[in-house]
């Protein structure tokens, strides 16, 4: 270290001059100390280099504004190598000067320089393709013949307006509600706003959509604001949707109303086609557990959660779900009544598949059972089963309880074969069983094939 | 998680090469040339210096190898970047090279606008081990821009200028940091309890760091005991001595024989935690979130007709205590056990628990119920609060049964002083069940009598301290303590 130094002082002093005078007191071998000396030449020319480089500064600045300190903080951690964006702009500055916390910025300008790179990839991108496109020939379009008529876009907009329309004076309320305006960040907003887009899509192209209501929706409110920037007031005029600053009690009478709420105790089963369901529009990536349960039991409304445990065997992920699937499943399971193909819409990542076998019940089960004691000759064979009928109530062991081996049978039959062994009694108990079974989701559309197989008995 | 600082937990851009052969770096400085021929051979020629650096970095190799590439880069391209000369800092700072430090200073000033935080946090470091340690101050001045400076910037400045023998400068910076805010690392304080050591005249100081560390419960680190007891035993004339002891569940130290303070709390604390509690936690910004009015109101108003309960019983808590025992079996004995001891329990559940099942048996509810005052809320509600309701309006002897460590509830606590009043009333009021069988008596876990807080009683001190860096989590206390006693 003491070597090197000295030569650097004697570098500086003066340049190229022969250092091997300094050299032959320490006593070494001649060419090794001759490289060294190369080296230690070298070592430090970066450093004369760089001082001579010394940047023209202009006078600094005497008055530095919060925004410029936090301007040269983003340009100097660039230079550094850490993952912020290269340009910011004056608006994104106000936003990380509010935040206090050195995370904070940091997380902030990770964004940032993420959606930076998003850009730069894409526009290189582009321009390889317009490259491409001017390099390679350009190849005729040949005309093709068709009697078919070009189906326009707008064509498609126009029939989606009339259904749109036509849902406004006859359709089935749905309603967003609102008001969580101070739960949410600035982030999480945002994330509402695209979820409800979405799902305003998704309303419009269906073949039978929602009357969307957007309740509590507070002119020049942070949502408001939020949903003209991503749609534009031009569009935003002409949505098909009722967008009032209104609660949704004042619209709708208090017993028609049900909040969807994933906190809810009681299970939604059959989705009533009189009801006007709520969902409150919220993202909640900090955790607000029970915002939405509050909000439903200080109007003291009706509350229900979607049937989740007891379709899907879940792993792990919350059950929050959000608007766009929200807005599927209702869709889903209003025009099939399948609450099967609605939970296809939950992330497939939260759950590990449909249950085997079910434990749900519906109300329709009830009048099932009244029926099946009139015909006791079936229950004959298997004294188990007839007290199992019998009995009311929904526990799943009714099914495991169960040692008769018909009905094991049963549960693996694919339903058609149900009807083409309707000749045999022993078929119709199998099919009854499994009618009880299958008759979770679709108890009004079974009926009449449940009457179908009586007749044959009969 | 500690790392180096100018390095700490600062993200790298993304210039790893992933899938590339990675050249390992040499190992003895290399001529222009031969610099030159080892970037021709390498697959991603334009991220060559960074991953030299990197790799040099990483490897802690000789500063010399480092000047070469430098120099390699200088020729090549005409300039240097600043992200190689940080590289190079951090090597040159963990290397302890401190001319090379001071030469890069005057490169990056002159060169650079301004420093970012990495290269400020080095050069504190770095200044702060050479006589020239009062440049580190003026860096650290410099950093108070956008963000200010880490508590580890100001434990760098306050070790340099102690090392230097300028105490004065090491307490005012001290009062800086305490001013911005933050929080002292305990190597600051191990650096200025040295420094009290080795120059006298400090004691009001670190009495006042003493008091610090009391009002904040921030309990030392075994190093940290180690230099205040040394500390202690260098007072000329006081004649302090340090042992390292226990105390006994009763509140006695096992060294002094001393009594230590009490865990219960002061008629004003009391008053006050009831009163922030009832504020922030129960109601909190919206009360439908934990429970309603009505129901809040109708809890209030069957505490006022009842005489103060002695228990507070968390019902679904103690009925969940084993699997081998049905719920209301369980919370049966445990009532059972209690009346015995002729305590006026209250017990609280939800709604469901009235329902009849396997779990709630009637009988056994209506024996509860003969038993010990119950209040029921609906399935919805929170439990919790109006457990914390009941025990703390019945009065400072009310003590209260669950195993829940409230940790949600304490969290929803405004300021850390309360914060801190709520975890001294649950260490000294909350029973757990230490043991049961069915059929057997229920045991409980006995409530520590003493605070374990740094006390001080005039001629004795008590400092309680983390052995093993802190095994242990944040609801737990220590329990190793040094006691300081002086002879007469």
């Amino acid at each position: 270290m003491m070597f090197l130094r000295s030569c650097s002082l004697a570098l500086r002093c003066r340049r190229f001059t022969n250092p091997q005078v300094t050299i032959r007191a320490f006593g070494s071998s001649r060419t090794a100390r001759k490289d060294a000396s190369e080296n230690a030449l070298d070592l430090d020319a970066w450093k004369s280099v760089m001082r001579s480089q010394a940047l023209q500064e202009d006078s600094k600045i005497p008055s530095r504004s919060a925004l410029d300190d936090n301007r040269e903080l983003v340009e100097m951690w660039h230079q550094a190598g850490k993952f912020v964006p290269k340009n910011i702009t004056d608006e994104q500055l106000e936003d990380l000067a509010q935040l206090t916390t050195r995370s904070a910025k940091k997380k902030y300008l990770k964004f940032l320089a993420i959606k930076e790179s998003h850009k730069i990839t894409k526009k290189e991108k582009q321009e390889k393709k317009k490259s491409e496109r001017e390099a390679g020939e350009r190849e005729q379009e040949e005309l093709r013949n068709t009697f078919l008529l070009k189906f326009w876009s707008s064509s498609l907009d126009r029939v989606q307006s009339w259904r749109a329309a036509q849902a406004m004076r006859f359709g089935q309320p749905l309603v967003y509600d609102m008001s969580y305006e101070q739960h949410m960040s600035r982030r999480e907003l945002e994330n509402t706003v695209a979820q409800l887009m979405e799902s305003e899509g998704c309303n419009r192209r269906a073949s039978d959509p929602f009357h969307l209501h957007f309740c509590n929706l507070q002119p020049n409110g942070a949502y408001h604001r939020e949903l003209l920037k991503r749609y534009g007031s031009h569009t935003w005029e002409r949505l098909l949707i009722t967008a009032t600053e209104r609660t949704h009690l004042e619209v709708f009478p208090q017993r028609d109303l049900v909040y969807l709420t994933a906190d809810s105790k009681s299970v939604l089963h059959t989705f009533d086609h009189s009801k006007v369901y709520v969902i409150g529009a919220m993202v909640d990536r900090s955790i607000h557990s029970g915002a939405s349960l509050a909000n439903a039991k200080r109007l003291q409304l009706a509350t229900a959660r979607l049937p989740l445990d007891e379709y899907l065997d879940w792993e792990c992920g919350a059950k929050n779900l959000t608007l766009d699937q929200m807005m599927r499943i209702l869709m889903t399971v209003k025009d099939t009544g399948s609450w099967k193909k609605a939970l296809e819409f939950v992330p497939k990542r939260k759950h590990a598949g449909f249950q085997q076998h079910s434990s749900g019940f519906t109300g329709a089960a009830k009048s099932r059972f009244v029926r099946n004691d009139s015909s006791e000759s079936r229950f004959v064979r298997n004294d188990s089963s007839e007290s199992r009928f019998v009995r009311n109530d929904s526990s799943e062991s009714r099914f495991i309880r169960n040692d008769s081996p018909e009905s094991r049978f049963v549960r693996n039959d694919s339903p058609e074969s149900r009807f083409v062994r309707s000749d045999s009694s022993e078929s119709r108990f199998s099919a009854r069983a499994q009618n009880q079974l299958k008759n979770k989701t679709d108890g009004r559309k079974k009926q009449p094939e449940r009457a179908q197989c009586r007749e044959d008995g009969h | 998680m500690k790392k180096r600082a100018g390095m700490d937990t600062e993200e790298l851009s993304p210039l790893r090469t992933r899938g590339s052969v990675k050249i390992p770096p040499p190992d003895h400085p290399l001529t222009i040339s031969e610099w030159a021929k080892l970037k021709e051979s390498s697959s991603k020629p334009d991220h060559f210096e960074m991953q030299m650096m990197t790799g040099l970095l990483a490897t802690n190799a000789d500063v010399n190898i480092a000047k070469s590439l430098l120099a390699y880069v200088v020729q090549d391209k005409g300039t240097l970047t600043y992200e190689l000369l940080l590289r190079y800092l951090t090597l040159c700072v963990s290397g302890g090279h401190h001319s090379e430090v001071f030469d890069t200073y005057d490169i990056m000033t002159t060169c650079f606008k301004t420093l970012d935080t990495g290269a400020s946090s080095l050069f504190i470091k770095g200044f702060s081990q050479t006589e020239r340690w009062r440049e580190a101050l003026v860096v650290l001045e410099g950093m108070k821009k956008a963000l200010l400076p880490s508590p580890r910037n100001y434990s760098d400045a306050i070790a340099g200028a102690a090392l230097h023998g300028e105490i004065e400068t090491s307490w005012m910076l001290y009062d800086e940091l305490l001013e911005l805010g933050l929080v002292p690392n305990q190597d600051t304080w191990q650096c200025l309890f040295q420094s009290g050591i080795s120059q006298q005249g400090q004691e009001d100081k670190l009495f006042s760091v003493l008091s610090y560390m009391r009002d904040n419960q921030i309990y030392p680190e075994e190093p940290l005991i180690k230099t205040i007891k040394a500390w202690f035993e260098s007072l000329p004339d006081q004649k302090w001595s340090g042992k390292f002891s226990y105390v006994a569940p009763s509140g006695e130290c096992k060294n002094c024989k001393a009594s230590l303070e009490s865990i219960q709390l002061t008629e004003e604390e009391y008053a006050e935690l009831k009163d922030k509690v009832m504020k922030k936690v129960i109601e909190g910004s919206d009360v439908f979130k934990k429970t309603t009015p009505e129901e809040l109101n109708s809890f209030k108003s069957f505490v006022k007709q009842r005489p103060p309960f002695d228990i507070v019983i968390d019902g679904l808590n103690v009925a969940n205590t084993t699997p081998k025992a049905t719920h209301s079996e369980t919370l049966l004995a445990v009532v059972s056990e209690l009346e015995q001891q002729g305590l006026n329990i209250l017990v609280l559940g939800r709604k469901h628990m009235l329902q009849p099942s396997r779990n709630w048996d009637r009988q056994n509810m209506n024996k509860i119920k003969q038993k010990a005052h119950c209040f029921f809320t609906e399935n919805i509600s929170e439990d919790d609060p109006f457990l914390l309701y009941a025990a703390l309006h019945s009065g400072v002897h009310c003590n209260f049964l669950s195993r829940d460590l409230m940790r949600d509830h304490k969290a929803c606590l405004p300021d850390s002083a309360t914060r801190r009043l709520f975890f001294k009333w649950q260490r000294g009021h909350q029973l757990v069940i230490s043991h049961y069988a069915p059929g057997k008596r229920v045991w409980f876990q006995r409530i520590s009598a003493y605070d374990t807080i740094i006390q001080t009683s005039g001629s004795s001190w008590h400092i309680p301290y983390d052995e093993n860096r802190g095994d242990r989590a944040t609801y737990e206390v220590p329990q190793k303590w040094l006691c300081l006693t002086q002879e007469h």
